[in-house]
């Protein structure tokens, strides 16, 4: 890759931020370049946004037809799995799959909501709701 | 002449003790930060030099460790074992320590940076929220310098942008202490003291002579030349196999590795062909740059690569592209990595001599 080849498509999602890329300058040297973002990059990178943004809406929409409980959701946006959910906020697997359902998350403790509040970063207000908007928090990379 | 490369971009900043700092982009992190850390300590050593040196050039399909539901593909060595080689291979004191207890741990941070170090610190890149929203995901390998700290937070050096940002305490609390599979724990490193003229030329020969059995000889189907020729092989049957959508997911994921999660372009091709560059002007070896220029031809291919792949995925089969293309592509680059590695490894047998 020449210098003149380093992409530089303006990505929206790159925010003004630029990725460091190595090229050949007219010399033949290799320089660091930064890049404002490849379309081709963006292409692949939107197939996986999508599909995760899809996803997150469909378990909102499970949520508010009291299919999950809000927990589910909440994990899933900040792109946990309950293996690793479990481990942040101290509550095992099975316990942290129970909560999945809505009945029973409805009647946990104030001080297992607290736990996993801290876990997701959230307030208990929040986790015990999801948003009315398929928008989301924006956290959905 | 070292570093020469890298020198693209400054940003002078302050550390807590009142030294000066340069940040330098740079295209990966682990790589970035321990040629940051050497430089700090007077060893003047380019990104691509480390990532040489570390062995960072790696290639591995893994269809059994499934990450966000998808195998996991990667063009560089695992996370974590970059600094400790090249830490071994220039020489020097380092403090290393991994922290259980989240209190403990801030603590640690605050005495190192009032001891007058720059810190390097092992997180996990979804809790930084300095990076654009895209940027982040559930990642426990990204890497970054703490320089000072500031009110309610720290002054980070983060390699992968282009300038200095700060980080809220509790940011830089959950990145380093998240939870998940390669846990981060803390982990804290900083180099005491290095050995001021390090041989460069033993060290880039032993960093060679690694990745050309990685490459080559590691007697395992999925990794090196062999994984990548069992990546090609199956994405040209995947749209057989798994049916359209699920192919196309899954050859985006390749294309996202290669050229998403700061690799510097074609999967850390160029930014090994930068080392080449650099390691030819030390030993005045003309093989070394002709390998060079080899490694840069190769990167080409792979950026052909992903751009075929990314017109199937965007046109949905409408695409004169084909699987058969993008794995042929690969397939073409396994062939001359292949022979690249066994040219590289006698060149560096020969040099060694």
């Amino acid at each position: 890759m020449k210098v003149k080849e380093v992409p530089q498509d303006d990505i929206t999602f790159y925010e003004g931020e630029k990725r460091a890329c190595y090229a050949l300058n007219d010399e033949g040297k290799y320089v660091i370049v930064p890049s404002t973002g490849w379309e081709y990059e963006a292409v692949v990178n939107g197939l996986a946004v999508d599909e995760l943004a899809a996803h997150l809406e469909k378990t909102r929409k499970e949520v508010l037809a009291g299919i999950r409980s809000p927990l589910y959701y909440h994990m899933e946006s900040r792109q946990m799995n309950p293996q690793i959910l479990a481990k942040t906020s101290g509550i095992s697997v099975f316990r942290v799959k129970r909560h999945f359902r809505p009945g029973i998350f409805a009647r946990l403790k104030p001080s297992l909501l607290a736990s996993y509040a801290k876990a997701l970063a959230l307030s208990v207000e929040e986790l015990k709701t999801v948003p009315d908007k398929s928008a989301g928090k924006g956290n959905d990379t | 002449m070292r570093g020469k490369a890298t020198i693209h971009k400054m940003n002078a900043e302050i550390t807590a003790s009142g030294r000066l700092f340069i940040h330098q982009h740079a295209a990966h992190c682990e790589s970035g930060v321990t040629s940051a850390l050497f430089r700090d300590q007077g060893v003047e050593v380019s990104e691509a030099m480390v990532f040489g040196i570390g062995s960072g050039i790696f290639f591995g399909h893994f269809p059994f460790i499934k990450w966000v539901g998808m195998p996991i593909t990667t063009f560089r060595s695992r996370p974590r074992t970059l600094f400790p080689k090249v830490a071994k291979r220039l020489g020097g004191e380092f403090f290393t320590k991994e922290y259980r207890n989240t209190q403990k741990g801030m603590a640690a941070l605050r005495k190192a940076l009032s001891d007058d170090h720059i810190v390097g610190l092992t997180t996990n890149i979804y809790w930084l929220s300095y990076f654009p929203n895209r940027f982040r995901f559930q990642f426990n390998g990204h890497n970054i310098i703490v320089l000072r700290e500031i009110e309610n937070g720290f002054r980070i050096s983060d390699p992968i942008l282009d300038h200095p940002v700060d980080c809220s305490t509790e940011d830089l609390e959950r990145a380093r202490f998240a939870r998940g599979p390669l846990e981060p724990k803390g982990f804290m490193y900083w180099a005491e003291t290095v050995v001021e003229n390090p041989d460069f030329r033993r060290a880039c020969l032993e960093g060679i002579k690694e990745s050309c059995y990685m490459m080559l000889r590691v007697p395992f189907p999925f990794v090196g030349i062999k994984g990548m020729r069992y990546l090609a092989k199956n994405i040209i049957k995947s749209p057989d196999k798994l049916g359209f959508p699920e192919a196309c997911r899954r050859l985006a994921n390749v294309v996202r590795m290669q050229e998403e999660v700061g690799t510097g372009g074609a999967g850390f091709r160029f930014m090994y062909a930068a080392f080449l560059q650099e390691a030819a002007e030390l030993f005045g070896s003309d093989e070394l740059a002709e390998l060079s220029r080899e490694m840069t031809a190769i990167g080409d291919i792979w950026r052909e690569f992903a751009v075929v792949s990314a017109r199937i995925v965007k046109q949905r089969g409408q695409s004169e592209e084909t699987f058969a293309k993008a794995g042929g592509l690969m397939l073409t680059c396994a062939g001359r990595e292949g022979q690249f590695f066994k040219e590289l490894h006698n060149v560096a047998r020969k040099l060694e001599a």
